[in-house]
């Protein structure tokens, strides 16, 4: 045993020399050739993104874990598009495996249809990826508020806005504003007298000034439009 | 009494096993470097130091569980202790017992030092105590405790390379057994989908003892399910046990 080579007092030594010899074997090369050749781009990484299905497997059960690393791969390959082309096509697929693996990972569907939406300009695919979440998540706000705010801002569908907005107010945790694009939409979409209701019974309640002044104004605009039947817009 | 003193003989002996230290290193390691992975998220710090830190404490104590278990008969058999053991008034039940509350003793002080550490990250991080992270190891602990009996069983019988195989299979099916559950009820033949509804049925289910979901999205907790959960680790645990022992009566060690 003395004159093993896996004497204890020898693994140490033969530890370091393993392990000089892949920096300067190895690591060091590779480093250099590396930057000869530029910077590697992040999209020969993302072999990394198995199918789903073979991620679930190969992750033993750690599900959440495989997402939250997938979720880090996704925010590099957003942060190295952002600040040059902004061009990010594997978002939808690399979004998608995130969810896949942890269906309930709730920020991986509003970040990542954020960015698909304002980066990307896939609004469908922002759409689908909130529906998917929000179907995934029904007692969470989030889904429901992104896909009623994508809906209202960036396709004027009044309607579907409406919905969604409805949808995220019945949840707990929703912002305070939600009520209030809730009334204004009904206005919006022509129905003023219940949109006067809502005003009204939101100045009824309200515990703050500010909202009742809010109230007060819509409900005097709203009235005064009653007169003029081809004006409206929500705000 | 006597199982008590071989648990707590037992007990001595792992702590003083390297690798016992160099496995809890590396854990500690990991869940510390969390902290700097969850760094690069946005705005997921938190909810990546709990996923990574309980994972840690899974991974880390299946390996403590896995490397010290297979030695537990081995040992005593190679050194010719088990001789000086069984020559004494006790039965030998109550030796392998006594070796598995051993182990499950160490188990529970190096997964405990993980916890900690989890626990004091992710409360820097959130800003608040998370009790569910608490129930989370607790019922993984349940899990590594299968696989610790488990261990124990296949060092009745076999030498520690082909136990830590064993054991190391018995870890990866486990793992993933609720899959077949899910792929036996896709199946279209009843033939098909009774067979792999009956190898679940053997088998370890330990996906059930992971809550890392519910604990990183905020889910709530079902109690009945966690109590069931229980129940079956319980059952699984005395089930792997009884086999122990009646292979270790039956073993002669003339």
């Amino acid at each position: 045993m003395r004159g093993s080579l896996l004497h204890p007092a020898r693994i140490a030594v033969i530890a370091i020399l393993l392990c000089l010899a892949l920096l300067f074997g190895a690591v060091i090369p590779l480093h250099r050739t590396g930057q000869i050749r530029g910077a590697t781009s992040f999209e020969e990484g993302t072999w990394l993104f198995l199918p789903p299905a073979a991620l679930r497997v190969a992750s033993l059960g750690f599900r959440t874990v495989a997402a939250d690393m997938a979720w880090l791969l996704t925010i590099q390959y957003i942060g190295s598009h952002f600040a040059t082309d902004r061009k990010i096509p594997e978002l939808f697929r690399m979004v998608d495996t995130v969810v896949a693996l942890d269906p309930h990972f709730v920020e991986a569907y509003t970040l990542g249809a954020l960015f698909m939406n304002y980066s990307g300009r896939n609004v469908s695919g922002a759409i689908a990826l909130l529906e998917r979440g929000a179907a995934a998540n029904p007692t969470r706000w989030e889904p429901a508020h992104d896909l009623a705010r994508t809906y209202y801002l960036d396709l004027k569908d009044y309607r579907k806005a409406l919905h969604w907005f409805e949808v995220a107010d019945k949840l707990p945790g929703r912002p305070h504003y939600v009520p209030r694009f809730i009334a204004r939409l009904y206005a919006a979409t022509g129905h003023q007298d219940t949109a006067l209701d809502l005003w009204r019974a939101m100045r009824d309640s309200a515990t703050s000034d500010w909202v009742r002044e809010i109230a007060e104004r819509e409900i005097a605009k709203l009235e005064a439009e009653r007169h003029r039947p081809s004006a409206g817009g929500a705000r | 009494m006597r199982i008590a003193a071989i648990a707590l003989n037992t007990f001595r002996e792992a702590v003083r096993d390297r690798i016992l230290y160099s496995i809890l290193a590396f854990a500690l390691l990991l869940i510390g470097a969390s902290a700097v992975l969850a760094s690069l998220s946005i705005g997921q710090e938190g909810r990546i130091v709990k996923d990574l830190g309980l994972a840690s404490i899974s991974l880390f104590g299946t390996f403590i569980a896995i490397f010290l278990g297979i030695g537990l008969v081995f040992k005593e058999i190679e050194r010719r202790t088990i001789y000086a053991i069984i020559a004494k008034p006790i039965h030998r039940f109550q030796f392998l017992l006594g070796k598995y509350i051993g182990l499950v003793l160490t188990l529970l002080v190096t997964v405990g030092a993980m916890v900690l550490l989890v626990v004091v990250l992710a409360w820097a991080i959130d800003g608040h105590w998370t009790p569910g992270l608490l129930a989370a190891a607790a019922l993984d602990f349940v899990a590594l405790m299968i696989v610790t009996a488990a261990a124990l069983l296949f060092s009745t019988f076999s030498t520690p390379t082909l136990s830590a195989i064993f054991a190391l299979g018995t870890f990866l099916i486990g793992r993933l057994s609720g899959d077949l559950k899910i792929f036996a009820d896709q199946f279209a033949g009843l033939g098909l989908r009774l067979i792999a509804n009956g190898i679940y049925l053997v088998l370890p289910d330990l996906s059930r003892f992971q809550m890392g979901a519910q604990i990183v999205n905020g889910l709530p907790f079902d109690s009945a399910q966690i109590a069931g959960t229980l129940l079956y680790g319980l059952a699984y645990i005395l089930m792997l046990l009884s086999l122990a022992i009646g292979i270790f009566q039956r073993r002669d060690f003339k």
